[in-house]
């Protein structure tokens, strides 16, 4: 590189700067929008999905309580509503429900959160392999109720996630492993 | 000066990174799309299993010389380090071998026994909680007969010490491997049981969260334990320092194994059961491992339908087998137990007449809806476990070997320092004191798994097994009709699209589906009366076969192994 064009070098930084700073931008997440105490709640029976989520939540210092097949009335006292997104065929066996059952449960447990003002994080955990059809229904139907989504990358290839959420205006997180998933977690729900 | 010093320094990192590496397999390429219909192809020898670190330790004992029973235990030992999930050490099975010299086909069972102070009732008196007691807690642990079978197998059929056939299990477990996408889902699948009997620590979570694919997973103390093993003898589980280890563990979550128990297993060998299917002679564990039994009972009633008619996946074949298939699951509940204690009416079970028997119940136009015998509790439909391994070396000696420890993850329970997991076998066992099948003391629990040797002209043509539960018998049936009927290559017939019913107290329960078989197809068996339930493309909830053909003709031996899993096969 000819390092005596100070103008080109000052336009590569900008260009390569602009690229970065879009990127975090991207990538961090919105002020506080959350409160707490939060219920932990799985969209489709992907029950360690839920306990990931838990988890999660409490490595973020945040008040939350799982119930795997809560209604309407767990979400008294609770000021958020996590959505963790993922079909099991397994977990609904376990649950003793159908699929027709458990959207059933989710329709009643969303209305019931809108009805009381409580916002809904939507959450998947599964990656890649917690896809298919099962699942992509329940995506299809519940991720545009939420707030905000904070998802594993590696179950957006196909972009679904960020179609759905581009066009709710929803924003997104994407993580790489779920771990990364505690520092949002951190910063989107106030103290 | 410096910039040699940082050459030195790039180099030295570079050699570090490279070292340090997790090993990966170095067996020749997998196909792309892992659901594309692949056979392997070997000339002398080939082993298959459900991971490719456990493939290449079965291929690298063939190649040193070691013989099929040598390559099987040395992939069974590696599979409790790569796919420790599905099988390991706490856990039990069967072993078919075929010895060429002699033409003679054998049974090792060292499937796990009820602990002595097991009774009928002592499921059924939990009530509501009795799935927890016979999955997760201390009750649900038989007692393991894996390391048992595998040295009796060697002692007896190998010419290799168990020092030699454990030692890549050693290294994998040591140096750890990156996990795929499907232990990262079964990881997350048990997630709880995982931290409520494992504990947050525990080396099957990284850092108390499930694996993600691609982290490397080690477990170093299952490394020491397999070296204090070979360097001390068997002995030092059943009776030495890591006896206690295991019964403090099973007692700590309110179970019921001694000291005794461990030291009173038993692996033992027995004759194979036999049938035949079109001239072909299938050979299998006889109960209580009750896979092949099952699966000569769905072939004897398959054997005079029009198959080929009908076409593979047609309504009509999908019809009749799902009716088959419920029939007799009716006889699997009335019947089945430890026939070291129950009598069981085999000859009458595996005769033709019968089968004609059950064939004369089917009707073409509709689904029974009654299946006779639902004397005991029902069958139980939710296992996606265990693992199966197939090994055939230069001699032409074969090994079909199915092992496990019931669920994945077993009980999630894990012997203070050990690594190892605990079986929930006892879950096998019914939950009514009636029953053949009912938990009593030293009894072995009636068993799903059917690795068999299929034979034609006295000849073998054909190694098979899978996991998959009460899936396993009607999935090798539905695979062995693939290849003889509709003239499948091996691995075509393991990755067709599955199907699945059954019956439990007598009643009729869904047709479960992969829903690559089309909907035209599903419309017309509602028409017939058939609840569908759509699984997975390719669902692990069917098993994972793994089988090796003998192509005679062109001298060569063809791998199929199952990308429901992560199956793979290695020949040379």
């Amino acid at each position: 590189m000819d390092m005596h064009r100070p103008a080109e070098i000052i336009l590569t930084i900008l260009f390569f700067g602009l690229i970065a700073g879009s990127y975090l931008a991207a990538q961090t997440p919105p002020p506080p929008v959350f409160e707490q105490p939060l219920l932990v709640t799985s969209a489709g029976q992907s029950s360690g999905d839920a306990q990931i989520a838990l988890q999660l939540a409490k490595r973020a210092a945040l008040a939350a309580t799982l119930s795997k097949t809560g209604t309407g009335k767990d979400l008294e006292n609770q000021k958020t509503l996590v959505l963790v997104l993922g079909a099991s065929m397994k977990g609904l066996g376990s649950a003793g429900l159908d699929t027709n059952k458990e959207k059933e449960r989710i329709r009643e447990l969303v209305a019931e959160a809108k009805k009381k003002n409580i916002p809904i994080l939507a959450m998947h955990l599964g990656g890649g392999q917690r896809r298919g059809e099962l699942t992509d229904e329940i995506i299809n139907e519940f991720l545009p109720a939420a707030k905000m989504a904070i998802i594993l990358k590696s179950g957006n290839q196909d972009g679904l996630f960020t179609k759905i959420c581009k066009a709710k205006d929803i924003p997104l997180i994407e993580v790489d492993k779920s771990l990364d998933a505690v520092e949002p977690l951190k910063k989107i729900f106030k103290r | 000066m410096k910039r040699a010093a940082a050459i030195g320094f790039v180099v030295w990192a570079a050699v570090l990174a490279v070292s340090c590496r997790p090993p990966k397999a170095r067996l020749p390429g997998t196909p792309q799309d892992r659901h594309a219909p692949f056979n392997y192809i070997g000339a002398k020898g080939m082993v298959v299993a459900a991971h490719p670190l456990a493939a290449e330790a079965g291929l690298d004992m063939l190649k040193s010389g070691g013989n099929a029973v040598d390559a099987a235990v040395a992939t069974a030992f590696a599979l409790n380090a790569a796919e420790p999930f599905a099988s390991g050490i706490g856990g039990g099975g069967f072993m078919v071998v075929y010895l060429a010299a002699t033409k003679k086909v054998t049974v090792i069972n060292f499937r796990e026994k009820a602990p002595a102070a097991a009774a009928p009732a002592m499921f059924r008196d939990k009530g509501e909680k009795q799935a927890e007691w016979r999955q997760e807690r201390g009750t649900a642990v038989g007692v393991p007969g894996m390391l048992a079978g595998w040295d009796y197998a060697l002692v007896k059929y190998g010419t290799k010490s168990l020092a030699e056939a454990a030692a890549r299990a050693i290294e994998i477990a040591e140096t750890g491997f990156p996990v795929s996408p499907t232990f990262s889902q079964i990881n997350k699948d048990e997630y709880e049981k995982l931290l409520k009997n494992a504990g947050e620590g525990t080396c099957y979570l990284n850092g108390g969260i499930p694996y993600e694919p691609g982290d490397v997973f080690k477990n170093p103390e299952l490394a020491a334990t397999l070296r204090r093993i070979v360097r001390e003898g068997i002995d030092i589980f059943y009776k030495g320092d890591i006896a206690p280890k295991i019964v403090a563990a099973v007692r700590a979550k309110d179970g019921i194994m001694s000291l005794q128990d461990l030291a009173a297993y038993r692996p033992v060998e027995v004759e194979p059961l036999q049938g035949t299917y079109k001239g072909y002679t299938i050979y299998a564990p006889p109960p209580p491992a009750t896979g092949g039994l099952h699966l000569l009972q769905l072939l004897n009633i398959a054997e005079s339908w029009p198959l080929k008619d009908w076409g593979q996946n047609s309504p009509a074949y999908i019809h009749h087998l799902s009716e088959a298939m419920r029939f007799i699951f009716a006889d699997k509940e009335h019947y089945d137990g430890d026939p070291d204690f129950v009598a069981m009416p085999l000859a009458r079970l595996l005769a033709k007449e019968y089968a004609t028997e059950i064939r004369d119940k089917i009707r073409a136009d509709k689904a029974a809806g009654t299946y006779g015998y639902g004397k005991f509790d029902p069958v139980q439909d939710k296992k996606e476990n265990t693992t199966h391994v197939g090994v055939i070396d230069k001699d032409g000696n074969i090994v079909a070997l199915t092992q496990s420890i019931n669920d994945f993850f077993g009980t999630g329970i894990v012997p203070e320092g050990t690594g190892f997991l605990l079986n929930d076998h006892m879950a096998d066992f019914s939950t009514d004191p009636d029953s053949p099948n009912a938990p009593r003391p030293n009894r072995r629990p009636v068993s799903n798994m059917g690795p068999l040797i299929m034979v034609k002209d006295g000849r073998p043509f054909l190694t098979l097994g899978s996991p998959g539960g009460t899936r396993i018998f009607p999935s090798l049936g539905q695979i062995l009709i693939n290849i003889v009927d509709f003239g499948m290559s091996l691995d075509e017939a393991i990755e067709a699209p599955r199907f699945f019913s059954y019956s439990a107290d007598g009643r009729v329960r869904d047709l479960s589906v992969e829903p690559r078989i089309p909907e035209p197809t599903l419309a017309a068996l509602r028409t017939l009366g058939h609840k569908i339930a759509l699984k997975e493309p390719y669902d692990k909830y069917f098993g994972g076969a793994q089988g090796i053909m003998i192509l005679r003709d062109k001298k060569i031996l063809l791998g199929g192994a199952d990308s429901r899993r992560d199956g793979v096969g290695a020949g040379y």
